[in-house]
């Protein structure tokens, strides 16, 4: 689904209450002081997570060999270390975990560290930027030279694009799952159009708007000009079009060959 | 004894003034919606298809402007009620009453110190109370006259972003209520809630428990099936006559990684037919096994009655999110016609009882996988319309890449990314008898996608992807009648008539449009 729903939570955060009866309570907004004490407990957190409990956690705290503790209802339903500092001390010797015997201090930045943490994951839970962005090496798994071969040949990237021109340095401009989402679909690219008026006059320019009803452009001449559709004349010019098409045509390997080959360019 | 007397002439006193109200009559809910639109998809049908004729092919053209309700709020997706000249509209934790005639406000509802605006799918009634579900996962029991709260229950735990946006639904003297929420891994669940009182009834649960067949369809060295998905997202419908509450259930978790989760992870991506009365289950039938794209499949079970293929049926239709389209009959759940409706490259064929069998390959990868047939269409709400036997859907013919994060048995939450790359967005006009689609109008534009209403005056009421509100002819796609709102179309239109005026309803961001033909 989509959740539009889901960033208004994230506001409402401290808000929400398990209170079956009347309203829910409400909680002053954090002062900039408070959040400044909040960011360095959660430093502190980081390196103590890092140190103790990242061998099976993961550093971000995403799981490995132990469970995702950001998906944790018992880490979600902590108060102040009431139950973290529960397993951290005690471990959980049936699932392998030990005893990590620390103080009620460090107890406390860990759990500043994970709450930092599921409010970085739940913002960004599909979308944006994760804080383990899918590294280039996971994607290369094709050939350089079957990428190349494939650029200069049914790709026919080389058409419109060149390794030493326009995407020199493209691998450096982006992380690698942008980079390889915008060769296989640069959406966001605009079209121009040329418009002509039934006296025969011309306007160019970007393309904004071309539906049943209307057509509006950004023209070259700086203006923004809209014209009922059924009055003139349309010549689209989509950059993407030619995108689209080879969208349809990609295999799986065509994609990892001409990431492995894009991600050369740096 | 006589002490008793007096309260109880109170009461009989004005019980017969109480009836003759603005209550809504729970037999409105039986018959298509004419004077009244009482609940989420104007009756238990889910068709969307109101019987009113006044607005029509010939005339929509004239449509203009009666009023405009400016809510002050954003991003309403709610599908307004109609009942006795008032409409009930939702919008995040809020609720307004507004004179559906002037389109002037009654009543305003938010919580003392909250103002959650936002995506709420609508409110349900019942008598003169009114059913609010919020994004902190409560329901909250309004009173229709003023707005006053008569109580809240929890319904799911908002620790783990459980929450709630679906327009609930009456049955008799029941609620049935369910959940939303992807971003941890949680069970999902419909419940039965009385009323009056908030007590709750009955639970069906989406995850299956040890002594059902279905619980083999789950690897069970995690605990993956404590935590699974299935959650109930929209609005379900109702077959009075054989008893059965039908609704759709979402994705199973963790969301992208299928290894954690081998089998077909029933009851989720599943139409379940349950007994409203117990919350049994009665039939399902699994429109996506083994879902590995979020495609849950929660979009609106379509019922109608008619010839298939010569022969008498009760029908179910559901175009899902998977990009295919089923027409059940809803009497056993068996498969009439199981269809893509756009293309779908992320599946072999159909199994003997007329599920997808789903290509193993195409489940995301490390390296990422490319994948057609899904977003097919969303939340925003289809219409069948009995006199051209088509089920409108608005539609997307979308390609994505899908990729594992999170690989291995620990995987939990989203455990992979998708992007979509090109999408086309266009309104099918798909014949039930055969799953094929007979005509397309392209949406394509700016914009999202859009619910629709369709009319026994011919006509389809919808949005196009550039945000125009749109009436087109049901029978071809023409468009007859247009206005761009300044907003988008979220969960669709609805229809009533009210001092003899037929009103065609839009909700589009924070305004609600009211359109009729000028005064005669």
């Amino acid at each position: 689904m989509k959740k539009p729903a889901l960033v208004v939570l994230a506001i409402l955060g401290v808000v929400a209450s398990l209170a079956a009866q009347g309203a829910p309570p409400r909680a002053a907004a954090p002062t900039p002081a408070e959040l400044a004490a909040q960011a360095a407990a959660a430093e502190r957190g980081r390196v103590i997570f890092k140190e103790n409990c990242s061998a099976c956690h993961a550093e971000d705290a995403t799981g490995g060999r132990g469970p995702d503790l950001i998906r944790s209802s018992l880490v979600r339903h902590d108060k102040g270390g009431d139950l973290i500092g529960v397993v951290v001390t005690g471990g959980r010797p049936d699932k392998g975990m030990p005893p990590f015997p620390m103080t009620q201090s460090q107890i406390s930045d860990i759990v500043a560290f994970l709450n930092a943490q599921i409010s970085l994951f739940d913002l960004h839970t599909r979308y944006g930027p994760y804080p383990n962005d899918i590294p280039a090496e996971r994607l290369a798994t094709g050939t350089v030279e079957a990428g190349k071969a494939y650029f200069n040949g049914p790709g026919k990237c080389n058409t419109c694009h060149s390794p030493t021109g326009d995407l020199a340095g493209v691998a450096k401009k982006y992380n690698p799952p942008d980079l390889e989402v915008r060769f296989l679909y640069p959406s966001g690219t605009p079209a121009t159009a040329i418009v002509t008026l039934p006296s025969g006059k011309t306007f160019e320019g970007t393309l904004l708007l071309n539906d049943d009803f209307n057509v509006a452009i950004m023209g070259k001449d700086g203006w923004y000009h809209s014209w009922p559709t059924s009055a003139v004349k349309i010549e689209v010019h989509d950059p993407l079009a030619v995108h689209a098409e080879l969208l349809q045509k990609y295999t799986n390997a065509d994609m990892h060959n001409l990431f492995t080959y894009l991600e050369t360019l740096k | 004894m006589k002490k008793w007397l007096a309260p109880a002439l109170f009461v009989l006193l004005l019980t017969p003034s109480h009836l003759h109200g603005q209550d809504l009559d729970p037999g409105k809910i039986l018959t298509p919606p004419t004077d009244s639109w009482p609940t989420y998809n104007g009756d238990y049908t889910g068709r969307r298809f109101s019987p009113l004729t006044q607005i029509n092919k010939t005339n929509v053209g004239a449509m203009s402007l009666a009023w405009a309700f400016q809510a002050h709020t954003q991003g309403l997706q709610s599908m307004p009620l109609e009942v006795n000249g008032i409409l009930y509209i939702a919008g995040g934790n809020q609720a307004w009453a507004v004179d559906a005639r002037t389109g002037r406000q009654v009543w305003h509802f938010a919580r003392p110190g909250e103002s959650v605006s936002g995506g709420n799918k609508g409110l349900a009634m019942w008598k003169d109370r009114l059913f609010l579900t919020t994004f902190d996962a409560q329901l909250l029991c309004l009173d229709a006259r003023d707005g006053k709260m008569i109580w809240q229950i929890q319904i799911d735990d908002p620790a783990l972003k459980a929450f709630g946006s679906m327009a609930p639904l009456v049955i008799r003297d029941h609620i049935i209520v369910g959940t939303s929420g992807d971003t941890a891994d949680l069970p999902g669940f419909l419940q039965s809630i009385d009323p009056m009182t908030g007590k709750v009834e009955w639970r069906w649960d989406s995850m299956p428990k040890p002594e059902d067949p279905a619980w083999k369809t789950w690897p069970h060295d995690t605990n993956v099936v404590t935590r699974g998905g299935g959650m109930t997202w929209l609005t379900g419908t109702y077959d009075p006559e054989l008893n059965l509450l039908y609704w759709g259930t979402g994705n199973p978790h963790p969301v992208e990684n299928g290894d954690t989760r081998a089998g077909a992870n029933l009851y989720t991506c599943t139409i379940v037919a349950l007994n409203p009365d117990t919350g049994k289950l009665v039939w399902y039938f699994q429109t996506s096994p083994h879902d590995t794209h979020d495609w849950d499949m929660v979009m609106t079970p379509v019922l109608f009655d008619g010839p298939f293929h010569g022969k008498p049926r009760k029908m179910l239709a559901q175009a899902g999110k998977n990009g295919l389209f089923f027409v059940l009959d809803r009497t056993d759940g068996k498969a009439l016609v199981s269809e893509a409706f756009v293309p779908a490259n992320w599946l072999s064929g159909f199994d003997e009882r007329g599920q997808p069998i789903p290509l193993r390959d195409k489940e995301p990868q490390p390296d990422g996988v490319l994948v057609t047939g899904g977003v097919g269409t969303n939340w925003q709400a289809p219409s069948y319309d009995p006199d051209t036997g088509l089920i409108y859907v608005n539609s997307r013919e979308a390609m994505g890449v899908f990729y594992l994060t999170m690989p291995g048995k620990m995987a939990e939450g989203w455990a992979g990314r998708d992007f979509f790359l090109s999408s086309k967005s266009m309104l099918k006009a798909i014949d039930v008898q055969t799953g094929k689609t007979r005509w397309t109008a392209d949406t394509e534009g700016r914009g999202g996608q859009s619910g629709i209403l369709s009319t026994a005056g011919g006509l389809v009421f919808t949005a196009d992807s550039s945000s125009s509100l749109v009436a087109l002819d049901a029978a071809t796609g023409k468009v007859l009648w247009h206005m761009y709102p300044g907003g988008s179309l979220g969960t669709g239109a609805m229809t009533y008539e009210l001092d003899g005026r037929q009103y065609v309803v839009y909700p589009v961001d924070g305004v609600i449009y009211g359109f009729t033909l000028p005064a005669p």
